[in-house]
Formats: structure tokens, sequence, C-alpha cells
């Protein structure tokens, strides 16, 4: 056992790896030491010398800190003798000269380990008589966080959060002796995408959060593990609501995907939940007085009839299924059985014209897990910005840059939040990727130390689209590139909440469930099992709604899909929810989209239900219900059932977890994913195997660009605060879009005479707007840069030819 | 025989009580509601939110009496204080404030639990409502008017007693485990620091000039 050790802690005898902190070992074995500043996830500073324990050594015994003192062979330590324990209650006494005790009105009065560690190990009084230290009482340091200088007690967990895990060291220690304190710089506020951990690791409540102060207090919380709806990561959450309201979201640490660590969309983007705005009742539309409630039989009523009138009539092919990626597994399998055994059509997409192939995303062999970044020697990250769109992923990729030593090559129209910690760091004009391509394949021009440094294996992949600018395709090219490498890996990104989940339920065109392609070997018992299937080949989004642009399209279902501002070519969505006749709008807002619905049904939604997602790397997780839906919403699959019920077939759905068996006996890729074990076994989640029944193996490396005829071209990607649904009904997020803006080099618009104009004129070939200038010199000569639905900009189109004149 | 001289006995003192009764002495009951008799100092009687002598709430809104509440009958809401025209001294004011008094069982653990002395029970027991929201009271009927005085279904109620209510603070003070005798009957009002009124520390350069 020469990588073991032995150590007796207060008289046990242990073995313990070596090497390993004394805080942890002695954790791992049953010995709490307590602590402020040490946590798991960060390097030990020892600032906070709460973890003093005695250790015996031949010059007698020593005063060490245990989260800095690795273990070494015939330690023996003692952690609760008397000296230890009037150090304790020494630091105790001292942390609290200066901390005010206004627990009663403090956030973390109820659950805060310095008033936990002051009961357990503190002194019963104080002998401190003097006046305590007084600064001004919570000051801002973001929208998000504020910040409490009084309560702190300088234990170093939120600097070095900034620094050392989220990269972006906004947040510093200032003054010096009594005087130190916690300050942000000046005119620079806290505006980090991770600000929230810093409020949840903080041991005191020195950082509370806007969104959760004075809601609640620890005793009247209810909470629930839950699994984040977000990004597609599969975040472990912990869902908090007192009286039936979320009023907070902590991150669990799991090894297999967040490790603790949470954006602030994630964690404050709960609020949508219980916005006012919400639909309650059914609504259906009239000409002369738009929208009025009705009663649930009156709505589903007109629609059956209005859907059976269509099938009897045009058949399935003219009826097409728009979203359903914000649904749980379960209510994307009753909507991909809805449309494919009632409606009868293969015109469904999740995506929004702004994804992958779906049989890329959902079939891809070699699927990577998240937790092969750890052990990656290499990886390339050519897809969309990770900070902006998977957010916790960034944070995974940046660890094993920063402190793991894996070598980062990022591919990217402009700059990204990895650049600091890049090996290399290539940028290209949208449309031009498959040139870079080649050049990194071959190892020649300016990629060729990019392609050096991808040599050794295991190399890691994440690929994606850039921007809605790019040809889709060319994803699938770096993917077969990637596979070339040694004991490469691959994780295909795309961004919807519960994408990788509605496309294994089989929402796509050419999709059936558990990853049966239409018309495939596997389609057979799916029909057998279904009672029928469509047979037709179905269209995706573009195609769904370029064909209901030209009147093919009779009835159209939008599933939480809000086509006007997801497809980046909003005046086509446009043009197609005009012209359909019948609209049927599944959802929790009146969007856009819904708003030109004839027909809105309101639905449950996060927090408000129980079932299944499936994250990027295939792991099924659970999501739990902890609040009642507002008024009479439903879940999508009661209304389908419903539905279909009028539509003459039964689907036999009777409750979520019964849809769950249902999809563990049909997909073959699920078999054996149940409720019970993803409760009880399984609460990190289970993997289902990658690959599928058509398994993606082979792709073109000669993926054609779709280059822009001009001499600028349009890199339009989305950013972490949009105006997306639930962004825009969260207040606290609500304000922090950076706004529509056109980014341009400082030497384009130079030579398009903007140097010095304020706004200018965006015009591509499906929209354009007039917006304000921000100069970027970080962009690639020639690509004009502009954030995805912004408040109040026009749709743009995806490009990527674009012209830019002066307003 | 036992059971003959067990009821003389038990007669007897019907008979004595019943004599005594008839020259007006040593009775027990009283003619309510013409005759109150005065409650014992500790009697739990319904709560009052009271108030610092300049007007402020005591109520912080922390929620504890909600949480200490063994038939949790206590709502607390608790909300920011406007800087400018703060309810209560601090941060924090107590926006929502309601108690279920049909399922309270007027153990007087919220009065414990509160960290300022803002809830205290008052010796006022006739709470008769015809309905059951009218059982909860609000925020409104439950917050004691500056004047010291307790909004409350019977305003003629000899009970709700100005000086009484000036010192049951003071009382449970002088009632707690860690609290002292001195305290009985004395007020325990006292002038506030206001929300957030703290000067912030001189920077280093003011502080050496």
């Amino acid at each position: 056992m020469s990588d073991h050790v032995t150590v007796t802690i207060d008289g046990r005898k242990l073995e313990v790896p070596a090497g390993e902190l004394l805080i942890e070992a002695a954790q791992e074995h049953g010995t709490y030491i307590p602590r402020f500043c040490w946590h798991p996830r960060m390097k030990p500073v020892g600032m906070c010398r709460m973890c003093l324990v005695e250790l015996e050594t031949p010059r007698g015994p020593a005063i060490v800190t245990a989260c800095t003192t690795p273990v070494s062979d015939g330690m023996v330590v003692h952690t609760r003798n008397e000296t230890v324990q009037r150090m304790q209650e020494g630091v105790l006494e001292f942390l609290l000269i200066n901390h005010p005790l206004d627990c009663p009105v403090c956030d973390r009065g109820g659950e805060c380990p310095l008033q936990d560690h002051v009961m357990a190990y503190g002194p019963g009084e104080s002998r401190f008589v003097e006046e305590k230290r007084h600064f001004e009482k919570p000051i801002p340091i973001s929208e998000l966080v504020l910040l409490d200088r009084e309560r702190c007690i300088l234990c170093a967990r939120c600097t070095r959060f900034s620094e050392e895990i989220s990269g972006d060291p906004l947040i510093e220690f200032t003054d010096r002796g009594n005087g130190v304190h916690i300050a942000t710089f000046p005119d620079l506020p806290f505006s980090s995408y991770f600000s929230g951990n810093t409020v949840q690791i903080c041991p005191v409540g020195a950082l509370t959060a806007t969104a959760y102060r004075f809601r609640a207090r620890p005793w009247d919380l209810e909470a629930v593990e839950s699994t984040c709806m977000h990004c597609t990561a599969g975040d472990r959450i912990n869902l908090q609501a007192s009286h039936n309201e979320v009023v907070r979201i902590l991150g669990v640490d799991v090894e297999p995907t967040n490790q603790g660590w949470l954006s602030d969309r994630c964690r404050f983007g709960f609020q949508y939940v219980g916005s006012p705005d919400r639909l309650t009742v059914p609504l259906i539309r009239d000409a002369e007085q738009g929208h009025t409630e009705v009663t649930w039989s009156e709505a589903l009523d007109l629609a059956a009839t209005r859907i059976g009138e269509v099938l009897a009539g045009s058949g399935g092919q003219s009826v097409a299924v728009l979203g359903g990626a914000r649904l749980t597994n379960e209510d994307a399998y009753a909507l991909s059985k809805f449309a494919r055994v009632v409606l009868g059509t293969n015109h469904v997409d999740a995506q929004m014209d702004d994804g992958l192939d779906p049989q890329f995303l959902a079939a891809t062999v070699d699927r990577a897990l998240i937790s092969d970044l750890d052990s990656a020697k290499a990886i390339l990250v050519w897809g969309p910005d990770l900070k902006e769109e998977h957010p916790t992923l960034y944070l995974r990729v940046r660890r094993a840059a920063q402190e793991l030593g894996a070598a980062l090559v990022v591919v990217h129209p402009r700059r990204t939040g990895l650049d600091d910690r890049a090996t290399h760091k290539l940028t290209y004009r949208p449309g031009e990727g498959a040139d870079l391509l080649t050049e990194l394949v071959a190892g020649s021009g300016r990629a060729s130390q990019a392609r050096q440094a991808l040599a050794e294996g295991p190399v890691v992949g994440l690929v994606g689209r850039t921007g809605y600018g790019e040809d889709p395709r060319l994803a699938e090219a770096v993917a077969a590139f990637v596979r070339t490498l040694p004991d490469a890996r691959i994780l295909p990104l795309a961004r919807r909440a519960n994408i990788y989940g509605a496309l294994d339920m089989g929402l796509a065109p050419t999709l059936l469930p558990g990853r049966v392609s239409v018309g495939g070997e596997g389609a057979r018992s799916i029909a057998e099992a279904w009672g029928g299937l469509a047979e037709h080949p179905g269209l995706d989004t573009r195609g769904i709604l370029e064909a209901a642009a030209a009147g093919d399209i009779e009835v159209l279902f939008l599933v939480g899909a809000d086509p006007l501002r997801d497809v980046p070519d909003g005046a086509l969505a446009r043009r197609a929810l005009e012209r359909v006749p019948f609209v049927v709008a599944i959802d929790q807002f009146l969007t856009d989209s819904s708003r030109l619905a004839d027909v809105v049904f309101c639905a449950d939604g996060f927090a408000e239900k129980e079932g299944t997602v499936t994250n990027l790397e295939g792991r099924v997780q659970k999501v739990n219900r902890i609040v009642p839906g507002p008024g009479q919403t439903r879940p999508d699959w009661s209304i389908l059932d419903d539905l279909a019920r009028r539509l003459g077939v039964e689907l036999g759905f009777g409750s979520a977890e019964a849809i769950s068996k249902e999809i563990a006996d049909v997909a073959p890729a699920y078999r054996g994913v149940t409720w019970d074990r993803l409760d009880w076994e399984e609460r990190d989640g289970i993997v289902v195997p990658d690959g599928g029944e058509a398994p993606l193996r082979f792709v073109p490396a000669d993926t054609p660009g779709t280059r822009a005829g001009g001499d600028l071209v349009l890199h339009l990607a989305r950013v972490m605060y949009d105006d997306g649904v639930t962004v825009r009904h969260s207040p606290s997020l609500a304000g922090l879009a950076p706004g529509a803006a056109v980014h341009l080099h400082p030497d384009d618009a130079a030579r398009l005479g903007l140097a010095s104009a304020e706004t200018a004129r965006v015009v591509t070939e499906q929209g354009e707007a007039t917006l304000p200038i921000r100069l970027d010199d970080t962009l690639h000569r020639g690509v004009v840069y502009v954030p995805f639905n912004q408040p109040g900009m026009p749709p743009l189109g995806p490009g990527p030819a674009v012209t830019v004149t002066p307003a | 025989m036992g059971v003959m001289s067990e009821l003389w006995k038990g007669l007897r003192v019907t008979g004595r009580i019943g004599l005594r009764s008839l020259v007006g002495r040593g009775i027990v009951t009283t003619e309510y509601p013409k005759e109150f008799r005065t409650k014992p100092q500790r009697f739990h009687g319904r709560h009052v939110l009271n108030r610092y002598p300049d007007g402020m709430e005591k109520c912080i809104g922390c929620e504890l009496c909600a949480g200490a509440c063994p038939a949790q009958c206590i709502y607390v809401r608790g909300a920011d204080n406007a800087p400018d025209d703060p309810n209560s001294p601090g941060e924090r004011f107590g926006y929502v404030y309601e108690i279920n008094m049909l399922r309270c069982i007027f153990c007087a653990l919220c009065v414990e639990a509160c960290p300022t002395e803002a809830i205290t029970m008052t010796h006022l027991f006739e709470m008769s409502v015809t309905s059951r929201e009218e059982a909860i009271y609000t925020k409104e009927e439950l917050l004691m008017r500056p004047d010291g005085t307790v909004p409350h279904p019977r305003p003629d109620d000899p009970y709700a007693d100005l000086s009484e209510l000036e010192v049951a603070d003071g009382w449970v003070r002088a009632t707690a485990p860690s609290g002292s005798a001195a305290y009985e009957g004395v007020k325990m009002w006292q002038d506030t620091a206001g929300p957030a009124s703290w000067d912030p520390e001189p920077d280093q350069e003011t502080r050496d000039a």
C-alpha cells in the first residue's frame, strides 16, 4: 500500500491516500474538522484558522491548519483535545469581534456555518465589548449580488472562486490590517455570469442574492433535488420553495455534471415560474376580440374539430409540430406519439433551425462524457462560445485547461470566454470554416501548431455551430476530423433546454423514439407498439416554415416554441404563422408567436411537473415538482391525451410515470431507465448508450461553406441573457441583456466610414435593423457580430451576407 | 355504611358553599360578562405587535416566531425598509404578519422566540368571530397603534389597558430564562439607531489626517 499512509486521528489508526489533505482524510473517516475558508473544489489557503489541529511531532505538539497540511505516514493528530478546543474558541471569539450578529435579518440566519460553528465549537460568551466596525449596509456589487462587509469574515472563498473557477476576478480584498474588506474595482460591477456561486459558498451572509433577499427563511423552505433545464449540461440543482413559490436554486455538488456550480441564468432564472404573466386558463382567438378565456372542454373541442376537418381532408401531410425541447422526455414522447399516430405527420422538429442534424446530435458514436474532460490531454472547442451558451461546461473545460493541464484549442469567429486559457486560438470568417478545417486537418498554415497540440490523446472535441450564419454540416465535418485523432471522443453541442431528450423521443423529422430512424429497421416494432406510423418524409423547421408560408400547412402546433424569436429567419417565421389557417399553441406564456395562435393551451412548466431530461452526454436525470401549476394549467401529455381522445384515438397515457415505463418498453436506447432507479440508486443519472440505430460514424470532411458574396459576413450568435421567454419573465435577469448592437472590427469600421458613428444600418437578405455600433478588435476582419434575440431587435435572419452602412 | 358516610362528606361541602353564597361570601364564579375577573399576570391572551416610542415597529419580519410556532399559525413575509421612510430599525420589516387565532394554542413560544420583543401577549381573550377568515388577525389588527392602544373588536374592553401594554415587553424580559426580575414593570422602550444609519468608516487618508 505505497499510495496509502497510516495516520492516527483522535486515537483511531486510519489508512488514507497519500498526499490527501488532513481535513479531507479526517472527513472521509467521520471526523469533521470545522472550517470556513476551505472548499473541496478550490485550492486551500488557510485564511480562517478554524481548522487548527494539534500534531504530535518529535519537537513536541504543533498547531497546524488541517486544510493546508497533507497527511504523512505515522502522523498523530488531535482534533478535539483541550488545546484544540481552546484554539477553536479563540478563533471564533476573534471572528465575532466584528461580526454584527444581525442574524434575525440576515438571509443566512438559520443555515449559517458561522452560527453553527459558534454553537458547536464557540465560547459561551465574548470578552470583547468594544464597538464593532461599521460599513454601509448591503451595497449592490452587481444586479444580482449584495455585499455586506460588516458580516464578512475574510475567508476568501468568493475571491478564490472568481479567480480559480470562473476566471472573472472582479472581487478582491482591499485595504490592510484591521481595515481589510472585500470590494469590487471602481466603476466595475461584479458582473460575472457565475456570481451567484459566491453567494452559495459564502460561509456567512456577507454576499446575498437580490432574488432571494428577505423572501424566505431556511425553516420555511421546502426543497427537492432536480435538474436545471436552462442549458443542456443537466446541472443538478436543489430547488427550494416557500409557500408554493419557488424562491431559490442551489447547486448540488455532483461529480458527473456541474460539481456544485451553476450559472446565474440557471440560479436566478426560476422567477418566470411564478410570473404573474403566466397563462392560467386556455384561450381561443377571436377575429375581433383577440384572445378570450374559455374552459378546457371548449378549447379542446374547437381544436379537435378543426384538426379533424384537416385530417379528413388533406391528411397528416398538412399538419406540422414545432417545438418540444422545453418538455420533459415523457411529454416529448407523448408529443412524438401524438404527432405520428394521431396527426399522422412526420413534420416534427424540436430544433428551431438553429441546431445541427438530429442524427448527429442524438446518434453520434464515441460520444464523450463531461467527465472525460478531466482526463483529456487535448480539448478542441469548435462551436458556440461555451461561456455564453453552456456555462457550466465552460467551467469544466476551463478547469481542465487551467488545473489539469489539457491543451486547449478554441476555434471561433470572435473572442470567447475560454481564450485566456486556450493554448491556441483560431478565428475565421463564418462561411470559411471549411478552409480552416482543411488547414487544421493538414496541419498547415496558421493551424499547424494547433494541429500539433491535438496530436496527443485522449482528445475531447466539443463541436457545434458557432453562429447562425454557419453551415450546420461544418460541425459534422469537424467531428469527423476529431474522430481521426488518437483516443478521441465527441460532445456535440446544442443549446436548447432538453433538446437531446426531445430528439431521443423522436421530435425530429427523421427520428423516432430511442434514436430509431424513420423508415428504418427499428421503426417496425414502434409501429407495432403504437398501432401505425406516418409514412411520408418529414420536413424540418425550415421546411415546415417554408411550406407554411407557401400555404401547404393547414394546422401548426407550437409546443413551448416561439419561432418568431427563436428561428434565425424571423421574417420567414412571421410569414408562415400569418399564413397558417389554424395554429395551436401549448405554452406557459403568451409569446409573440402564441399571440397569433387560434387556440392556446396553458401548460405546467419546470418545477411544476415530474419527469426526466437527457443532457448532452446522454445522461438521463430526474426533474421534480415542488409547486403546483398556476390556475388551470395541465401537463402537456394530459392535454395531448385529451385531444387525441376527441380525435378518436386512445393514446393510453395514465401519468408521466406510466409514460416513462412505455418509453422504457418502446425506445431501444432507454431500456431499463426507470424513475425508481433515478430516484434512488442512480441519483446522478443514467447515461444511455451512445449511438443509435443509424450511428453516425462517417461524415464528409469536404463540407461546402456557404460563402457569402460580399466582403462582410454576419456572425449571429446567442449570449447568455437575451429576450427569450424565461429570461424576459425573470425580473432579476431581464435587465441584464446587453442590448442589440452591431460589433465591428475598428479597421472595418474605419473602412466603412463608421469610425466615429454611433449607429449603423445592418441589412441582410432576410431583414434589416439600425443598431448601435460597438468596436471590438478581437473580431476576425470582415466579421460583423450581432448578438441574437436582444430586446427590441427586429429579426435579421441568419445571413451570412450582410451590408453595413451609416445610419 | 361506607357509601353513606362518603355521600354525607360531599353534601357537607355543597351545603357549606350554598349557605355561604346565601350570605354573599366565598363565591368562586362570576357573572361574566357583567363582571370581569382580573387575569393572572402570565395569562396568555391575544398577541400584539409592539412599537418603539418613536413609533417604529419592533417587528423585523425575521420569521423566528413562525419557525417556533408549534401550531404553524403565524405567517410572516419580510421586505426591505425604504431607507428614507423605514417601518422598523434596520434593513428588514414584517411586510405581512398574520396569526390564525383558530390554530393558535396560546403557548407563547413566539414571544420567547422574538429577538426584538416585538410580539407579546395581552390579557385580551374575547376573540369571537363569525367566519374563519376573520379569525386570521392581520398586521393591521395586531400592530399597536402609535398611541399604545390595541385595535380590538371590543374597544371598550377594560383589558385594553395602555399602561399594561407599555410594560408588556419588560415583563417578557423579566420572565425570560436569561432575564432578570428587575425588569418587571419597566418600560423596555429605547431610542433606535434607525435603519442602516451607521456612517461608513472613514477611509485611511481621512483617518490619518
